[in-house]
């Protein structure tokens, strides 16, 4: 605060958004304080040149129709790649379901997770939530190979079966 | 070719905050349905205002426009996250500058960017049609004196004419750091063009 007035209060002058009682106070003072006149002066012509410079601005870059409707095309173009990822994903995580359905029974829910969770982590996926179709293969390969060390070579054929896509 | 210039009418000199009925209407319409139809209408509407913020934020014109479709992309998942209109800029600007501070850390880390779907080269090369450099204007010269964060006070209150509140919506900040940060800015300026031969030249005047 400088000579009373805090800087919120000049802000707000500046605006012409002071509270009448402020504004009335700043004005008094004004009559009797150069050096805050020629300061109130000096920033409000500054603001004056920021809003002619903005007006500028928003008058020189505009767009046109043809811009304008490219860029919307873009939008929707990102959505739907966007969509198809999520349904991927989905169809990926039915599989991953799935393979915990089959195996549950033979070795039990908390092995059967766990299989999934260690062919995930030994594979280029390395987590579950990692495993996509680009690398689903090599992950079926360590589950099947889990599942036949586990439950035998013919339950094993029978994980690869159910994890093709 | 009409040309949009997607800006609210001036008032006082700054476009006055979320009262331009015409394009409340279409957030408004948005927000209720979230209707495609509504989306391409607020896309029409919006959309200058977010490539021009990013432009003026010092990005070039390919790099505006790739970052403005991905917050229209964001604005159409999101739509749920808001109710009231009258937020509606705080929140765009919102995810607008997180956009670009994602963008940001990607350029410094040198990080992989993630390419979507390509237009092909007839409409890549039609999507350019603005000259890598800004045209030259008295703005960027008064943005280049100030800090990044007071940077992006000035445009969005003095370009986009966003209220306190939206500001203090889009920047995460209390109303009354706002109103300070505003106002030492106008004093960081009034120094600098007070310098500026051109203000030399007024104070002799005066």
């Amino acid at each position: 605060m400088k000579h009373g007035i805090t800087e919120l209060e000049w802000n707000d002058y500046l605006d012409d958004r002071a509270a009448a009682e402020v504004r009335d106070r700043i004005e008094a003072h004004f009559i009797g304080c150069l050096e805050c006149w020629e300061f109130y002066e000096q920033v409000s012509g500054a603001t004056e040149e920021l809003v002619e410079a903005s007006e500028e601005a928003r008058h020189g870059l505009t767009l046109e129709d043809r811009q304008l409707h490219l860029m919307l095309r873009g939008v929707f173009s990102r959505l739907r790649v966007e969509d198809a990822g999520g349904t991927v994903q989905a169809q990926v995580r039915g599989r991953l379901n799935l393979l915990e359905t089959v195996l549950a029974p033979f070795c039990g829910a908390q092995a059967a997770a766990s299989a999934l969770q260690a062919a995930a982590k030994n594979s280029p996926a390395r987590s579950l939530e990692q495993v996509t179709p680009d690398n689903w293969e090599p992950f079926l390969e360590k589950l099947t190979a889990i599942a036949a060390a586990m439950c035998g070579e013919t339950f094993a054929g029978l994980i690869r079966e159910s994890g093709q896509f | 070719m009409p040309k949009h210039a997607g800006g609210r009418p001036a008032g006082d000199g700054i476009p006055p905050a979320g009262t331009y009925v015409e394009e409340k209407q279409v957030i408004e319409n948005f927000l209720a349905t979230g209707a495609e139809e509504a989306f391409c209408a607020l896309f029409e509407a919006v959309c200058v205002r977010l490539r021009r913020y990013f432009l003026l934020r010092g990005l070039d014109a390919a790099t505006a426009e790739d970052l403005t479709q991905n917050v229209f992309v964001k604005v159409y998942r999101q739509k749920g996250e808001l109710r009231a209109a009258d937020h509606f800029y705080g929140w765009l600007f919102a995810i607008a500058r997180n956009e670009l501070i994602s963008y940001w850390r990607l350029e410094q880390s040198g990080g992989e960017k993630v390419e979507f779907e390509s237009l092909g080269d007839r409409h890549a090369s039609s999507l350019v049609t603005e000259p890598e450099v800004l045209p030259a204007m008295r703005l960027m010269d008064l943005l280049k004196a100030l800090e990044p964060a007071e940077r992006d006070l000035v445009v969005l209150r003095f370009v986009e004419g966003l209220s306190y509140e939206e500001l203090a919506v889009a920047l995460r900040l209390p109303l009354g750091t706002i109103k300070w940060r505003i106002f030492n800015a106008r004093k960081k300026l009034s120094r600098i063009i007070a310098a500026s031969p051109e203000g030399r030249a007024r104070q002799r005047i005066n």
